[in-house]
């Protein structure tokens, strides 16, 4: 039971029942605005019944030449509308806006190596391990690039996994 | 910085590179160097001073970093042939904006547009000043001039932009909006428009003139394809024909987009609301927060005849059936809530029955019973059921649940769904205590025996069943509130502790002790538990109430501090960069974005807890530092004596107030954060359903916001007042008169008064026969804070007064000094010998025994010390005979038995925290214990506790998997115990420092008035 529609700031008023999950991170303000201001057919939120805010996407498209791809910087779902496969709808949405709107060659997004369940999950959705980020989180613990090939990549060239791992500065972009 | 290379500010750019260099790596003595160097080359050039300048304010140096800011400015005025570009102002811009001084920004920048009136680049950065400052008429006009200028479509739109935000969040009227329609139908009629957004906000404005066959018209044309996705621009259709009355095609509309989105419920609901022809969802009444939207039972009875009543009805259900056919995925449940709410809407209309909604609830249960979203699904919908339908309904279930045998989590899935649902109807809390404590009992098994399905489950994921305990700790209080049976509440926290040693993540736990353990007593486990969530940024905004209102009346004065300052850290913040965003919106062509970002922070500006905060934090300051009356003269200084907050207090009843707290995961025990129903007689309220509670917050945080605002000044006031009275005047001090003193003070002293519903005089009396006996304490009623705070600054303009306080009373200070002290004494006395231990009844009264000392005692010892210190010779002059002297030495006798008998109470409350900080803990812990060790057939608490005790000998690991055994193995009441001991100690010693403190000063004191 979900409408999707485009995240508002007031829907930031809303979220707190999706964010208290501990591995939600709640942003500054200027991060939140900065995806509505530049990216807003990226930040999608997903209400049921009574308007309760379910979860959220928050993604952006960047890059350049090949490169030019959807990002996903948070995709969450409130533990009492988890295991209906809303995470997926709002990927789905997010990959269709990256491949119809941007025609950008793939989706990319990061993932903690330690979050199995998120990356089974993502594996289902069809992204693959495409390198390992080393300690990308707080200098700490790794990070997985995930990617999935969108149509405009018609050999699937962005999602051939790289053989060795990298440090977050070599990373093309934040 | 550094990006922009070539000739900067008219300076070859290898010369300024170093300083920007240094500037980024922020060695700012390093760019000094270079900047000095540089200025020794161009000292005329103004871009090298805004460098200098930008360096100085980095390093801290402000008031520095102005004047070279203000030399480079006037140096680019009065050299018409010097440079004026871009780099230089957007360079002297950064500093102004950073020194608060966004004047001078915006007029250097109208200085430079004067100058070259055809350079967009200054243009822009004109009109990004005008949107710092948020002066919407001069956006609009300078988006104009570039417009005119270039003629691009983005400039136009930012000039509607303008226009929109002056009709929205100005004082524009509906002309503006006329005029904005002007301009961008002549746009499109020479150049068409690009953008999508570009094509949303001329909808907009159309609509908002309700021009809807116009906006229809453009969307329909060729201009609509803009909008690529095609829902989206659906979606938009069937709002303008239904808001233009268009009913019947709307329907249509939202007919369409529910065949490409079968589940999007709202859709539906408008769907639905079209044929039955109710506009009550499109009307922009004043029901239309969108943080707080009307409930859905709200909706208009259809006026409908009840031939085309049916036949809409049945249209509907046809479609409804027809979209259940076509959707194969197990998760679409919106076509088959579609079925209740059009049975709900039967029923409004008078033709429809509670059995119809129990068959489609039947139905709905069926297929999605299982699922935790179940109870949040109907609930407005069981809401519509009499008593009787609830619970036929509920025994229908619980049939159902025997005859299905289905996956075990399923079986949960639906066991959970029908406790919640007996939770929610409230017939679970209709049961007997003994019926009750058996349900809780269930419950606790059905967690137990769900933990093997958890086994290979990741710790990261949520566990099957976690509800269960959520819902038991629920029942516990239920029965406490009942019973007054302290082990029922120790049992919910023994329960929860429990299931955050499984599994630690688990945030409605967390939530739920937290409200326990204030409830209890112990602040500072529900701070921990708090901190425990990680609330930071805009969750500030939105959850601080779980813990921010008993934080105010804590003696943990450090954590409140933080929370206070990080909380409008965050505030400020946003409303110091929200314009530089809004502009960026602007840049990025998002034009709904820009109006989005100006009324979102309007909305936060006017948030009734930030003022709040903004309040309370100096007050905190004046508690922390009331034991010095010159740290505390400090505190009053910077707050310029506290005039600006009663400027607040006057104004606070004309502002409107936002409520932006997200009161969902509060408990059913405490709603709000203004109701606590454990506080009061059990009344039988078993559900609480969270209305919108909006009005009646509204009324007490203005009236609490009025009161706080006063209470600086008052304290100002009190201070400078006891000092006039044993000084003839002090005006030497450069300070005001003793009669002006007076006189304002009598002015707030009655606003203080009418605030507590009397006039000042009746007050008065009030204060007297509560003192004298005549009137016991509940003439205070729940306000006797405020009485006892208005007693005390009644005494203080007392003082220095000439006037009578009662028309037959005692007309010198003596009299009401007495009444002061006895209020305190006697009220503090009270307050310690009605509380137990911990470990026997919550501590509901320590938070007002920690405001009397904290507060009122507070600011009487203040005007002690004022007069203390007035009092003393100061060496310079002599103090002559006469009159002044026999009034002071009336006075000194008040002062000398106030402090002596203040001195006593708060060794008293001293006394008191050292008896309960002293007991033996094991002692502590095991009497709580013991409240939880009954035997197993007998009514009482103890009993679900108990079922967890039996879990862990019988701990099968191969069952549960290592990592569910090892933490069951953790798991340890002693140490829970314990740690509420531990945490009481915590909290009481904290308290214990401030009365130690306040002893310490009261013994001062009693030196100094010996020498006098």
């Amino acid at each position: 039971m979900t409408t999707i529609r485009r995240f508002s700031c007031n829907d930031l008023l809303r979220f707190a029942s999706v964010n208290f999950d501990h591995l939600t991170e709640t942003f500054n303000m200027s991060f939140y605005m900065t995806y509505l201001a530049r990216w807003p057919d990226y930040f999608h939120v997903a209400e049921g019944p009574g308007n309760k805010v379910m979860g959220y996407i928050m993604g952006k498209v960047e890059g350049q030449g090949e490169s030019w791809h959807g990002h996903v910087t948070a995709v969450t779902v409130a533990s009492e509308y988890r295991r209906q496969q809303l995470a997926k709808k709002l990927m789905n949405l997010l990959e269709e806006i990256s491949d119809k709107i941007d025609k950008a060659y793939f989706v990319d997004l990061f993932v903690r190596a330690s979050n199995t369940p998120a990356i089974k999950m993502y594996e289902k959705l069809g992204y693959v391990i495409y390198r390992r980020v080393l300690r990308y989180y707080s200098g700490e613990e790794d990070g997985l690039d995930m990617r999935k090939a969108l149509s405009r990549d018609v050999g699937k060239k962005s999602i051939i996994p790289l053989k060795r791992p990298v440090t977050p500065d070599e990373l093309e972009y934040d | 910085m550094a990006s922009k290379f070539g000739l900067a500010g008219g300076i070859p750019e290898r010369r300024v590179r170093p300083i920007w260099d240094a500037i980024d790596s922020r060695q700012f003595k390093n760019a000094l160097k270079h900047s000095t160097a540089l200025l020794a080359k161009c000292p005329n050039s103004p871009y090298a001073l805004a460098l200098k300048s930008l360096i100085l304010e980095r390093m801290g140096k402000s008031d520095e970093a102005l004047s070279v800011c203000l030399n480079a400015k006037e140096l680019l005025y009065k050299n018409d042939s010097l440079l004026m570009d871009d780099l230089t102002l957007s360079t002297l811009q950064i500093v102004f904006q950073r020194l608060d001084r966004l004047d001078l920004a915006t007029g250097c920048y109208e200085y430079a547009c004067s100058k070259f009136p055809s350079n967009l680049e200054l243009m822009m950065g004109l009109f990004n000043c005008y949107v710092r400052e948020y002066s919407f008429v001069k956006q609009q006009q300078t988006a104009i001039k570039m417009y005119k200028l270039v003629g691009e479509e983005r400039f136009l739109l930012w000039a509607v932009c303008s226009i929109q935000l002056q009709v929205f969040c100005g004082n524009g009227g509906e002309k503006l909006a006329m005029l904005a329609e002007g301009l961008l139908k002549k746009h499109v009629a020479s150049h068409s428009l690009h953008e999508p957004e570009a094509l949303m906000v001329y909808i907009s404005i159309l609509e908002q003139q309700e021009k809807y066959g116009d906006a229809l018209e453009i969307l329909s044309g060729q201009l609509g394809s803009l909008l690529v996705i095609e829902v989206d621009k659906l979606r938009i259709q069937g709002r303008l024909l239904a808001r233009s009355g268009d009913y019947a095609t709307s329907a249509s509309i939202y007919q369409k987009i529910l065949e490409l989105c079968p589940d999007d419920w709202e859709c539906f609901l408008h769907y639905l609301g079209c044929l039955l022809e109710d506009g009550s969802s499109w009307s922009n009444g004043a029901n239309n927060d969108p943080i707080n939207p009307p409930k859905p039972v709200d909706c208009k009875v259809s006026q409908l005849a009840d031939e085309v009543f049916h036949s809409r009805i049945s249209t509907s259900l046809a479609f409804v059936k027809k979209l259940q056919a076509d959707t194969r995925n197990d998760f679409i449940r919106c076509p088959y809530l579609a079925t209740l709410e059009i049975e709900r809407r039967k029923r409004l209309h008078g033709k429809g029955n509670d059995d119809d909604i129990v068959e489609a609830l039947m139905l709905y249960f069926l297929k999605f019973g299982h699922l935790a979203s179940f109870s949040s699904d109907v609930e407005a919908f069981l809401q519509v059921l009499t008593p009787d339908k609830k619970t036929e309904f509920l025994a229908k279930l619980i049939k159902t649940l025997d005859s299905s045998a289905t996956a075990p989590t399923k079986v949960l899935g639906q066991s959970i769904t029908i406790f919640k649902i007996q939770e929610l109807t409230g017939n679970m809390y209709k049961l007997p205590v003994l019926e009750l404590e058996g349900c809780a009992i269930q419950m606790v098994e059905m967690y137990c025996k769900s933990l093997p399905l958890s086994k290979d489950l990741d710790p990261q994921e949520s566990m099957h069943g976690e509800e269960l305990l959520s819902m038991v700790c629920n029942v516990l209080v239920q029965l406490f509130w009942r019973t007054r049976h302290l082990g029922y509440f120790i049992e919910a926290i023994m329960v929860l502790e429990f299931g955050l040693t499984i599994r630690r993540y688990i945030w409605q736990y967390k939530i739920l002790l937290l409200h326990l353990y204030s409830h209890l007593g112990a602040i500072s486990l529900a701070y921990e538990w708090y901190r425990s969530l990680d609330v930071k940024n805009i969750l500030m905004e939105t959850v601080s109430h779980h813990i921010l209102p008993q934080m105010l009346v804590s003696p943990l004065w450090g954590d409140l501090n933080n929370l206070l300052k990080d909380y409008l850290r965050f505030m400020d913040d946003h409303f110091r960069e929200s314009a530089d965003l809004t502009f960026l919106a602007y840049r990025h062509r998002n034009y709904s974005k820009v109006i989005e970002f100006v009324q979102f922070k309007e909305r936060l500006q006017r948030s009734n807890q930030y003022l709040v905060a903004r309040v309370e934090t100096p007050i905190l300051q004046l508690k922390q530092k009331a034991d010095n009356i010159e740290e505390e003269e400090g505190v009053l200084e910077n707050l310029n004596g506290g005039v600006h907050f009663v400027e607040l207090s006057n104004e606070i009843g004309s502002k409107t107030l936002t409520f932006n707290e997200d009161f969902q995961s509060r408990p059913w025990w405490t709603p709000t954060t203004e109701k606590n129903y454990l506080l009061g007689p059990f009344e039988g309220v078993s559900y609480c359903p969270k209305e919108n509670l909006i009005k009646e917050r509204e009324e007490n945080v203005r009236g609490v916001i009025e009161k706080k605002s006063l209470l600086p000044r008052m304290i100002y006031l009190s201070i400078h007042s006891a000092s006039a009275s044993l000084k003839e005047s002090v005006e030497e001090n450069g300070s005001i008169s003793g009669s002006k003193i007076s006189s304002e003070f009598k002015f707030l002293l009655e606003r203080h008064a009418k605030m507590l519903g009397f006039s000042l005089s009746d007050a008065v009396e009030v204060v007297m026969g509560v003192s004298s006996g005549v009137k016991s304490f509940e003439a205070f009623g729940s306000d006797e804070i405020d009485w006892i705070n208005f007693a005390v600054f009644l005494n203080a303009w007392n003082l220095n007064s000439h006037e009578p306080l009662q028309p037959n009373g005692d007309q010198c200070g003596r009299g009401i000094w007495y009444v002061v002290d006895t209020l305190l004494v006697k009220y503090i006395s009270e307050k310690i010998k009605s509380m137990e231990s911990l470990i026997c009844s919550p501590r509901v009264d320590l938070p007002i025994l920690v405001q009397l000392v904290t507060e009122p005692l507070a600011w009487h010892g203040l005007v002690i010390q004022s007069c203390v210190r007035s009092s003393l010779p100061s060496g310079k002059k002599k103090k002559k005979g006469g009159p002044v002297d026999q009034h002071s030495s009336l006075v000194f006798n008040d002062i000398r038995d106030s402090i002596q008998s203040l001195c006593d109470t708060v060794k008293e409350v001293a006394k008191w925290i050292r008896g309960q900080i002293d007991r033996p803990e094991d002692e502590s812990v095991e009497i709580m214990l013991s409240s939880l060790r009954k035997k197993e057939q007998d009514e009482g608490p103890g009993r679900v506790f108990h079922v967890l005790e039996c879990l862990i000998p019988s701990i099968n690991e191969a069952e549960l998997g290592d990592r569910i055994s090892q933490e069951l193995k953790t798991w340890s009441p002693l140490d829970v115990a314990r740690k509420i001991v531990t945490g009481d100690s915590t909290l009481l010693s904290q308290f214990l420092n401030i009365c130690e403190s306040k002893i310490k000063s009261f013994q001062a004191l009693n030196q100094q008035i010996a020498q006098i």
